[in-house]
């Protein structure tokens, strides 16, 4: 089976600062894949440079097999791979349901159209109605995204993520600053929405990691250090020594 | 489940055609019957004026209120849609071409199209400021290119034209106002219904999302840059048809129809109604047009008057009159518009009178600095009085102080109604 994603040696640096020294990794299709770090440790900007967002210093990224070299981020969009942000990235002054619906424009092949009339067009609403029902947020589709609470907010953050229907999603930190109850939320959410795609996600709460993913990779200052089952990763002692010891203490 | 949400969409569906439709065929009947409560050849004169600002103003908003880019320099593409519609009336007549005026709109939105597409091509590469200044630098070439290439915009003169020579349309050949009022008035009604539609197409829904968030709409699959170009070519093509309508009305385009004036005073026009709303623009044009027509006939200093009502806008209704109009919605749905009457009228008397004297006072200070020497009695609202003597200047010094004071006396108690108006009913302390 061809992989999903695929990166080989993968560099970054911002200036002298090297912050990805080669990244080598293999993402197969339908998996879900956590990548778990210290802080600094790199991991959004792995993300950035996946997406497109960043170029990289070297190396490359290849989905489905073709490599992204050079593409810009819209461009990378319409190859079937979407992200989510770890900052709220959302359309504020919009509704909630047009911010659903303007995620769901391109991939309905509506394109830069000035002839269709998006009210009218039975399959946006419909698509649109039918996410927002997943995401729970049918109540509030007609209120500004920006009043939404947080917990709303990063729910809607998925819902325009997955919108366009594209089998690769990526997540970065999707539950960050959320309460208990509402993890819980989000991670029943990202299951949902996961189903059948391949999930590359970037987080700090080991307990979504390890309740979450297939396989997991350890990023230490811009490299992999451990790639592996969660079993294997909690079992690895590079692993233990560099990040996870004191995380796993506290889970048990 | 399916099924379900369909007969729920389909009632409110009818609803909402209705609610389209209708605002359309009332103001299609509103401009229909205008002239006959105003007949006058300068009160149609002064209708068709606002009739282009209105299209400019909508064809502006489609950059500014929809698309979030801050053109400083949008007077050339109604400019040059405008000289190169005279262009085509003369050539019609030397050449008797087959062409009558009404389709002529036609013409000036595709010049108007065609200056976008070459500008939009490097000016819309991303918005703010870079998208500010580029637009400044191109309206000020163009508008220096008016003096230089005097054979395309007829240097200080302009170019002029007849529009009586155009082929006659239904035997109608354009001599009077009224017929060029109802041709105008057609054109408005197709652009702006038009404009309208666009908003609610993909291409113009993504531009309020690139205006929101241009990295986010980067990652659905659109770029940016595109959706920017594609509503800079619309507002453009609209553009166009306004200066079109413009060398209808007044046969002649000068450089003052390029310069950066005009171009600040559409932005001002269509910040005055209000951007975030759709017909905003059609009340700061209505506005604008009144103001500097009637309010010009009046007094010298009709422009202080517009700045200080624009100053003022920016300071306390940032979201210009359509958004103060459309921020009394929740009262409305709570059904205590009514309670909100008293405080109003309470407010408006003193702030009147404010208004009033202040402006006494501008005038008495401008008649005493520029009157002729020894003038020394000016009329103010029919009263006479002399601008060299002490008791007007006291008067409305006085008044002036006293009804500020009564202003800020009753302010806290208009902001109180207010607020409860807007407080839904079960929510109410």
């Amino acid at each position: 089976m061809s992989a999903a994603l695929k990166l080989e040696g993968l560099t970054k640096s911002f200036g002298k600062t090297a912050v990805i020294m080669g990244v080598d990794l293999e993402i197969a299709k339908g998996e879900r894949h956590a990548i778990i770090g210290p802080n600094g440790a790199g991991k959004s900007t792995l993300f950035n440079l996946i997406t497109g967002r960043f170029p990289q210093s070297s190396g490359a990224v290849y989905l489905h097999g073709r490599n992204l070299l050079g593409l810009a981020p819209y461009q990378i969009n319409r190859l079937g791979l979407s992200r989510s942000f770890q900052i709220t990235n959302i359309f504020p002054r919009m509704s909630v349901f047009e911010n659903v619906r303007c995620a769901l424009l391109w991939s309905k092949g509506y394109k830069y159209s000035f002839w269709h009339m998006v009210g009218r067009a039975r399959d946006l609403s419909e698509g649109a109605e039918a996410i927002l029902e997943d995401i729970n947020l049918i109540e509030r589709r007609d209120a500004p995204a920006g009043m939404l609470s947080y917990a709303e907010q990063r729910a809607l953050e998925i819902g325009i993520t997955i919108a366009g229907g594209a089998d690769v999603i990526m997540l970065d930190e999707p539950t960050a600053g959320m309460s208990h109850s509402e993890t819980e939320y989000i991670v029943g959410l990202i299951r949902k929405v996961s189903e059948n795609k391949t999930l590359v996600m970037v987080e700090h709460d080991m307990g979504v990691v390890f309740g979450l993913a297939d396989r997991i990779s350890v990023l230490v200052y811009g490299e992999i250090i451990a790639t592996g089952t969660p079993e294997e990763v909690r079992a690895n002692p590079k692993v233990q020594e560099a990040y996870l010891g004191t995380a796993l203490e506290a889970e048990h | 489940m399916n099924s379900s949400i369909s007969e729920k969409a389909s009632l409110p569906q009818r609803n909402e055609f209705w609610k389209l439709v209708f605002p359309w065929v009332l103001t299609a009947l509103f401009l229909l019957f205008l002239p006959v409560i105003f007949a006058s050849n300068s009160a149609l004169t002064i209708m068709n004026q606002m009739a282009i600002t209105i299209i400019f103003a909508l064809a502006y908003n489609m950059l500014l209120g929809q698309g979030g880019m801050l053109s400083f320099g949008h007077a050339v593409y109604m400019g040059v849609g405008g000289f190169m519609c005279v262009h085509v009336m003369n050539y019609v007549e030397i050449n008797s071409a087959p062409l009558s005026l009404p389709f002529l709109p036609i013409f000036g939105g595709l010049f108007g199209l065609g200056l976008a597409t070459l500008v939009g091509t490097f000016s819309t590469r991303s918005a703010g400021t870079v998208f500010a200044m580029i637009s400044l630098g191109v309206g000020e070439l163009i508008a220096a290119c008016s003096l230089i290439i005097v054979a395309f915009f007829g240097g200080e003169e302009g170019v002029s034209a007849d529009r009586t020579y155009m082929r006659p349309f239904f035997e109608i050949e354009f001599f009077t106002q009224i017929e060029v009022y109802y041709l105008t008035s057609v054109w408005l009604l197709i652009s702006a219904l038009l404009m309208y539609l666009f908003s609610r197409t993909p291409i113009g829904r993504m531009a309020n999302a690139v205006r929101d968030n241009p990295e986010r709409a980067e990652f659905l699959g659109y770029s940016a840059r595109w959706v920017r170009y594609y509503s800079f070519c619309a507002s453009g093509f609209f553009c166009g048809i306004a200066g079109a309508l413009f060398a209808i009305n007044f046969e002649i385009l000068t450089e003052e129809n390029l310069n950066l004036a005009t171009s600040g005073s559409i932005l001002l026009v269509t910040f005055l109604g209000g951007v975030g709303v759709f017909f905003g623009p059609i009340i700061g044009a209505v506005l604008f047009t009144l103001l500097q027509t009637v309010l010009g006939l009046y007094t010298e200093l009709w422009q202080l008057y517009l700045g200080a009502l624009f100053l003022a806008t920016v300071m306390f209704f940032p979201q210009g009159f359509a958004g103060v109009l459309v921020s009394h919605a929740p009262a409305a749905r709570n059904g205590r518009l009514g309670s909100l009457f008293i405080p109003y009228v309470k407010m408006a008397a003193p702030s009147a009178v404010c208004l009033w004297s202040v402006a006494g006072l501008a005038e008495l200070l401008f008649h005493a600095r520029h009157a002729a020497l020894g003038e020394e009695e000016m009329v103010y609202f029919g009263i006479n009085m002399l601008s060299t003597s002490v008791i007007p200047w006291t008067v409305f010094g006085g008044l002036a102080v006293i009804s500020f004071g009564i202003c800020r006396k009753v302010a806290p108690s208009v902001l109180e109604a207010w607020d409860k108006a807007i407080t839904p009913k079960g929510m109410a302390q």
